[in-house]
């Protein structure tokens, strides 16, 4: 299946930064994927999704090496803060999430359409004639997604958009995506939330340090993210013991299955992911 | 009060190009008027442009406020100091082409921010735009205008919740001018930091919303415009033109 986008040894530092946000990153994302990219604060994750979606270096600003491929025809992304993602022009939710459509130059009707069914996809179809300015995070935050869905984008790029949401809207939002993506949209998820997020992925990639440390099936990769989250926890120093088994997979193959045969082995799901790949 | 104030006045129902032109007009009129009693007359239309928005008593105290330290200054600077021939007011001793010349300025600057202040008061942002847009004028041009317009308002809201924030964590505004201006700091720089950060997120939102791209944009909602209103316009030009025409016939005879 054609790459929506694909990045080959991508390295990407910010203006004035001493070391790269991203680092010799490689990743293809297909079509219906939805993939969760993970990792602590500070990884790379926001910037793996400004760079696929074209907005870094173009608007960001920075410095881009390595190959990226965007077959894309239209890429979405939501922020976490929904207020700074409105236009400030707009009277009404509806108007709000028809920008996009409108911006396209789509006749009338079909601009009001798209955004009448992307407030309904996101079950806000009742806020359709209130003002933008009034309402709360959790509420706005899903107009900010029904504005990106309006687009009908081949991909999109999900920055912890449950931020600004309640439980049962964050539950209701990450409930939306599979279907989303069954539609042909690919969906780039970062988001400290890997409890929920984990439930509707279909792949996991972990970044350390603008790295891709993991990526593979999230119920392989995502146990070694929580290994890592209580070995930082802990103090320990990089690089954490999820990377003892992986290095020795790599390596020395007999000694990392004789590291597992052992007692003391890690708890299952911590190993390296035999379905995915584990850098 | 300055910014867009909800309303169903004549103002607000009418095609923003058309108020706008209105507060144009009072704008250049202004400086086609060289006397107090024309200048001033000008404030009145102002005023009544005001009131005819629903928006008098707001305008009106805005207006005061942001030109009564124009009026002192131009007062002290052309009245006090000015020279030619002196009149007594009282104990004071003022210059009488001064005075006039202060009143002239004065009013100009009255009736221009009264003007504007009503249109800012009861042009719709959102309407304005859709204005913009069904006469296919760049997305930029369009967004530049439209964002100057909201900017202050915006302002003062991220303002007031800054200054909640900074209560919270102890911050008194009260007390000596020197304490006023040290509380200033916590105030502007979250203000003008925090504001930076968000226009750099807001600009990558609407650019994947295709707002940079938009060659030609679909207007939802355009605002009627009638051949009055047109004719409304195309006169206030007319009538500037004529003023400014007059002002130099006068100048050159």
């Amino acid at each position: 299946m054609t790459a929506l986008v694909s990045l080959a040894g991508v390295t990407f530092t910010y203006a004035g930064a001493a070391r790269p946000a991203l680092s010799g990153v490689s990743l293809d994302v297909t079509a219906g994927e939805i993939v969760l990219v993970g990792g602590a604060a500070g990884a790379g994750a926001s910037t793996l999704l400004l760079v696929a979606t074209g907005l870094a270096p173009r608007l960001v600003g920075g410095r881009l090496t390595g190959a990226r491929t965007v077959a894309a025809r239209r890429c979405g992304i939501v922020f976490a803060r929904p207020w700074t993602q409105l236009t400030g022009l707009c009277s009404t939710v509806l108007d709000e999430v028809a920008f996009g459509p409108a911006s396209a130059g789509a006749p009338r009707d079909e601009v009001l359409a798209a955004a009448s069914r992307a407030l309904d996809r996101l079950g806000v179809a009742h806020l359709a004639r209130r003002d933008p300015a009034h309402l709360s995070g959790g509420e706005l935050q899903r107009v900010v997604v029904a504005a990106a869905l309006a687009l009908d984008p081949d991909l999109l790029a999900l920055d912890d958009p449950a931020a600004e949401l309640d439980p049962a809207a964050a539950d209701a939002l990450y409930a939306m995506l599979p279907s989303l993506a069954a539609t042909g949209t690919a969906i780039l998820l970062a988001t400290p939330d890997v409890r929920r997020a984990a439930g509707v992925a279909t792949r996991a990639i972990v970044l350390e340090r603008g790295a891709v440390v993991a990526d593979g099936r999230p119920a392989a990769v995502l146990p070694v993210t929580e290994v890592g989250a209580l070995a930082r926890a802990a103090g320990c120093p990089v690089p954490y013991p999820y990377d003892v088994p992986a290095l020795l997979a790599r390596v020395a193959p007999d000694a990392s299955r004789r590291a597992h045969d052992t007692s003391d082995a890690p708890p299952a799901g911590s190993g390296p992911d035999t379905s995915g790949t584990i850098r | 009060m300055i910014g867009y104030v909800e309303g169903r006045s004549p103002l607000h129902r009418a095609h923003p190009y058309t108020t706008l032109t209105l507060a144009g007009a009072v704008l250049f009129a202004a400086f086609a008027m060289t006397e107090p009693f024309t200048v001033w007359l000008l404030v009145l239309a102002g005023a009544a442009l005001a009131a005819t928005g629903g928006v008098l008593r707001s305008s009106a105290r805005t207006a005061l406020i942001l030109s009564l330290p124009i009026w002192v200054l131009l007062f002290v600077l052309h009245g006090l100091l000015g020279g030619g021939a002196r009149v007594a007011a009282g104990p004071l001793s003022l210059s009488a082409t001064g005075v006039a010349r202060a009143l002239v300025l004065g009013g100009r600057v009255t009736a221009i921010v009264l003007s504007f202040l009503t249109a800012l008061a009861t042009t719709s942002p959102h309407r304005l735009v859709e204005a913009m847009t069904a006469r296919g004028v760049p997305f930029g041009r369009t967004f530049l205008l439209a964002s100057t317009l909201t900017v202050l308002p915006r302002m003062r809201e991220r303002a007031t919740r800054i200054l909640e924030a900074q209560q919270c964590r102890g911050l008194r505004l009260g007390g000596s001018v020197a304490a006023r201006v040290r509380a200033l700091g916590p105030l502007a720089l979250p203000l003008i930091l925090g504001a930076l950060a968000e226009v750099d997120e807001q600009v990558l939102a609407l650019d994947v919303r295709g707002a940079a791209a938009a060659d030609r944009r679909t207007a939802l909602d355009p605002p009627a415009d009638t051949a009055v209103q047109r004719m409304v316009r195309w006169s206030l030009l007319v009538l500037v033109a004529a003023a400014y025409a007059w002002k130099f016939i006068r100048m050159r005879g």
